[in-house]
């Protein structure tokens, strides 16, 4: 509370020509402008996260929410959750689709990115073809999970009946992309369809940002293609890059709605993620004590990730000339 | 490096190009050819790649079904309602961190704005799920919806008003008070104007992003109101899916997101990048 007593930076032209009242109003307009956002994310956000900090040390059930009952229990919901196969299970299965989904996604989308800049020579086909490989983004995701789970079905599904015409697939080969060995490959796939085309975005649109002199000099000097590239454009994309792989990164490791509609986390908990376990613990079971030291181990990850990340922005933002 | 390696090299990144192309519209193709056969082809043992009859009646079958019209007002009065709200409470702060609050304390406070947008949901939406329940218009209710995307849609409108005012000139509202304008006016009528296509994306983002969501909408409504994405799995008659009608409303519903992709491409990239790439 002290820091938000300091005065703000006014420049001089605001205050000049106000009553000595009007300058101390005007002075606090600007904190009031931001504190009415800053008071409903506390409310929305800061606020039930202390309640679940609270309730990761109770016995709390359905029943004891709205009997008032429940009871202290140190840190047994984290040593259940720790020790419990299904949360082990679950964290290899992050770390999967993490790899393969996040990384895939920048690594496509980067090189897509570069080869359509560089070799589509008409400006025109390549703001079609962008705006093709982009689609995928404007469905929500569960509709993405509806749409890959109905191309991958088993018996009469699109995909496996393309790989049979194509003569990739023996017709009596099918491939189970839903059942409990390539569900979570499944999950990935239809991630990495959607969401290859932000960092996709982003770095085509970091590419045409960037200016055509440097260019100009290395072709003078004869650099070759591959040398102007590794270079000049790599270096010059790298944090663009690295904010792309990051946004992805903490999508990937927050939201669950494909693995609600492709999978429900099956067969057999083979595509649980730990957020999709503490949701169904929290609202599906009621286990909220349980469901709220899921949720807070999952929420620790993210503020180290998440505070590394911000200084990260925080420096490519003032290397811009702009925080 | 000879003429011909380059050559093949560029011919290589082409067909992956080409490949990734097919790859990502063999699914649209697939979705609309199956929002135009009648359910009795879609369930063959083997799909049609190409279909033998077209119905075009399927997308009048949704604009005749009083739940999929319900789903789209849903959906329209959340995001609607919600983009309003971001809107604006986002452009005030993002107008007062960008020219007033330029110390420490508004740079931190910045940040933490932003931050509240990376965490992870779970933590906010299960105690949300009983605190609403409290509230008299219960979790089942628009105001849960409109309220709850604001944990996603206010921190990202705060922060790229806040990119899009520092990118607006201050020279002209600096003008606009030697002048002697109130600072109402010169933020109306001087400021505001600049950063309007800025605003314009900030709107469509956080449109797209609650037109959208899934995961709040599923964990927490479903009877009285129910919005698209929850609306369109449901599509079954008895045991079985009706593939079709699915197909059909997913292509309808994304088509307002698409439609402002493609108006307003270079300031979507600046939000989606949080403000770094310029676009």
């Amino acid at each position: 509370m002290k820091q938000e007593m300091a005065a703000p930076v006014v420049p001089d032209w605001f205050e000049a020509g106000r009553t000595p009242r009007a300058r101390i109003v005007a002075r606090w307009v600007p904190w009031v402008m931001v504190g009415i956002p800053v008071v409903v994310l506390l409310a929305i956000v800061v606020y039930p996260t202390v309640w679940m900090a609270y309730h990761a040390f109770q016995d709390t059930n359905m029943m004891g929410l709205f009997t008032g009952r429940y009871s202290y229990v140190g840190w047994q919901n984290f040593a259940n959750v720790l020790s419990d196969p299904r949360f082990h299970n679950s964290v290899v299965n992050l770390g999967w689709y993490l790899t393969f989904g996040a990384t895939l996604e920048v690594l496509l989308g980067t090189a897509l990115a570069l080869v359509l800049y560089e070799l589509v020579p008409r400006p025109g086909l390549r703001v079609v073809l962008l705006v093709a490989m982009v689609l995928p983004m404007m469905l929500p995701p569960s509709i993405v999970g509806v749409l890959w789970k109905f191309l991958l079905q088993a018996n009469n599904g699109a995909v496996n009946h393309l790989l049979i015409n194509l003569g990739l697939m023996a017709p009596s080969e099918r491939i189970d992309w839903l059942g409990v060995e390539l569900s979570l490959t499944s999950l990935v796939i239809a991630d990495v369809w959607q969401w290859t085309a932000l960092p996709l975005l982003i770095v085509y649109s970091g590419r045409v940002s960037l200016p055509p002199a440097i260019y100009e000099a290395a072709r003078v000097d004869g650099a070759s293609r591959f040398t102007v590239l590794r270079r000049l454009t790599l270096p010059m994309l790298k944090e663009i890059i690295a904010i792309a792989f990051i946004l992805r990164f903490m999508d990937a490791y927050k939201f669950v709605d494909k693995v609600y509609v492709m999978t429900s986390g099956g067969p057999a908990q083979s595509s649980e993620l730990p957020v999709f376990i503490a949701f169904q613990k929290g609202i599906r079971e009621f286990q909220i004590g349980e469901a709220a030291a899921y949720a807070w181990l999952i929420f620790v990850v993210a503020a180290v990730v998440i505070t590394l990340f911000l200084q990260y922005l925080k420096r490519v933002l003032k290397a811009q000339a702009f925080a | 490096m000879s003429e011909t390696t380059a050559r093949a090299i560029r011919f290589l990144l082409l067909a992956f190009l080409g490949v990734w192309l097919f790859f990502t519209l063999f699914p649209f193709y697939f979705q609309l050819i199956t929002s135009l056969k009648p359910v009795a082809e879609i369930n063959r043992m083997i799909p049609t790649f190409w279909p033998e009859v077209l119905v075009p009646g399927n997308y009048a079958g949704i604009f005749a079904d009083p739940g999929s019209l319900k789903a789209l007002q849903d959906s329209l009065i959340v995001a609607l309602a919600n983009t309003a709200l971001s809107l604006f409470l986002g452009t005030l702060a993002g107008y007062a961190l960008a020219r007033y609050l330029k110390g420490p304390v508004g740079e931190n406070l910045a940040f933490w704005i932003l931050s509240n947008r990376m965490f992870p949901p779970v933590a906010v939406l299960i105690p949300m799920f009983f605190l609403f329940d409290n509230t008299p218009w219960g979790t089942d209710s628009y105001f849960s919806l409109i309220v709850l995307y604001l944990v996603f849609n206010l921190p990202l409108a705060t922060w790229l008003m806040m990119v899009f005012f520092r990118d607006a000139p201050v020279e002209l509202e600096e003008a606009a008070y030697v002048d002697g304008w109130k600072p109402f006016q010169a933020f109306f009528r001087v400021t505001l104007p600049l950063v309007l296509p800025g605003m314009i994306s900030v709107a469509m983002l956080c449109f797209i992003f609650a037109w959208n969501e899934y995961l709040f909408a599923n964990l927490l409504t479903g009877t009285n109101v129910k919005t698209f994405p929850v609306h369109i799995p449901t599509f079954t008659q008895g045991s079985q899916t009706l593939w079709n009608l699915v197909m059909a409303f997913s292509l309808v519903a994304m088509l307002p997101p698409v439609i402002m992709f493609v108006l307003l491409r270079r300031y979507m990239v600046r939000g989606l990048s949080l403000g770094v790439v310029k676009g």
